[in-house]
């Protein structure tokens, strides 16, 4: 993060997260012909949330793939092509939309290579949107991220900014393995959507790569760690920056949840001793208790204090603005949670 | 050489205000022609403004301000 910034001055071109993710995709398809994309208006209208933006117009219809509104039968034909050797990038649109293409996700994308005995790979991304904030309803506005990670042969990635969202993706396409590409909405930098001036950065216009399964200390402090991802990142780094001088916050970054780098919040807990977990998924069964359980699992003395989660309640998320954001993480929210567990 | 960018026509409505989205460039940086420099928008319908020639650029109104179409928005020397 430090050396972005001082790239950012020395004159680096900035993106949105949108952009640098069209950029990843079009720079892999340039480097090798098995790169193709397919999805619902990912071809001239250049994906709802702007993530293949660009793409037709340099690619074309035959690798830049329309297809209709039949979620199984595209994912299916993904997963075919790739078995095939192409890598190809299939884009569901709203991750809510998943109940309807479940059993080509877990039952095959996510078994093939072990039911193959590992003589079969799936090398394919599937990219999604995700999250709430901006009055989309209950099955537009989840994030869902744990129901994935729940379940083994996938790996899942959710970057908070537009560095790691283009070094994320090429290493989504180069992995052998079947990889979700999971962007949250409020981090795409939109100029429809409210942003956080942290959806633009600075982006190297060269191919890079950032690592699956590799966290990243997004703030350095010492008296309290804050594990998030996506955008709730955002959110905590504007809280941990308004706590400087007062109270040295350290954000985590997971940039990946499965698998999850639970060294980086062993060691990061191991210093400081007081953790909270800030995650838009629901609260219950999810990630936010699993990362508890990497505490507790290797020493509870860990931790001097009981742990605060800031996630969504346990129930659909309102479409009311203002119920949703009762029950979003807010910088508000995450600010009371840190002060909790420095007074306890 | 200098040369002024104005905010791109994307509405047949003449009055019809835009928003200057995002800015990608900061006052007094060095820009290449065809470099996206900014990205606008005018009734939900967003576009990405090219820098015309290679210079200095000097933003002439701030990131998400409501501007008229037509409106000086940068200046490259």
């Amino acid at each position: 993060m430090t050396t972005a910034t001082l790239k950012s001055e020395a004159g680096t071109r900035r993106l949105t997260t949108a952009k640098a993710i069209s950029e990843a995709i079009a720079q892999e398809m340039r480097a090798n012909q098995d790169v193709f994309v397919m999805g619902e208006d990912v071809g001239a209208y250049g994906g709802i949330f702007g993530s293949t933006g660009g793409l037709f117009d340099e690619f074309g219809a035959s690798r830049i793939i329309d297809t209709p509104i039949s979620e199984t039968g595209f994912i299916g034909a993904g997963i075919g092509a790739a078995v095939e050797g192409m890598r190809p990038i299939v884009e569901l649109m709203f991750v809510d939309f998943f109940g309807v293409c479940m059993d080509q996700i877990y039952n095959h994308m996510a078994k093939i290579h072990y039911e193959s005995g590992g003589n079969v790979k799936v090398p394919m991304v599937l990219m999604m949107a995700a999250g709430g904030g901006y009055s989309d309803g209950a099955q537009h506005s989840q994030c869902l991220w744990a129901t994935f990670a729940h379940m083994p042969g996938m790996k899942i990635v959710a970057p908070s900014n537009p560095y790691d969202a283009k070094g994320l993706m090429i290493s989504a396409i180069r992995d052998d393995n079947p990889v979700l590409f999971m962007f949250h909405k409020g981090v795409m930098g939109l100029p429809w959507m409210a942003k956080n001036p942290r959806s633009i950065g600075p982006v190297p216009e060269d191919p890079y790569v950032v690592p699956i399964g590799k966290a990243a200390i997004a703030h350095e402090g010492s008296d309290v760690t804050v594990v998030s991802i996506s955008l709730s990142v955002q959110h905590c780094l504007d809280v941990a920056e308004g706590l400087e001088g007062k109270i040295s916050v350290e954000v985590i970054d997971l940039r990946t949840i499965a698998p999850l780098d639970r060294d980086a919040i062993l060691a990061s807990v191991s210093k400081t001793g007081r953790l909270v977990i800030v995650d838009e998924d629901y609260k219950s069964f999810g990630l936010s208790g699993e990362i508890v359980a990497t505490i507790t699992d290797k020493d509870p003395k860990l931790l001097k204090a009981p742990v605060q989660r800031v996630c969504h309640p346990d129930v659909p998320i309102p479409y009311s603005r203002v119920l949703e954001y009762e029950a979003l993480p807010t910088r508000e929210k995450i600010q009371a949670a840190i002060h909790t567990v420095m007074k306890a | 050489m200098s040369q002024t960018i104005e905010f791109p026509h994307l509405s047949k409505d003449e009055s019809a205000e835009g928003i200057l989205a995002t800015w990608f460039v900061k006052s007094g940086e060095q820009v290449k022609a065809k470099q996206v420099i900014a990205e606008v928008m005018v009734d939900k319908v967003s576009l990405d403004v090219e820098a015309p020639i290679d210079g200095t650029i000097t933003l002439l109104v701030q990131e998400e301000a409501s501007v008229r179409q037509g409106t000086p928005i940068a200046r490259i020397d």
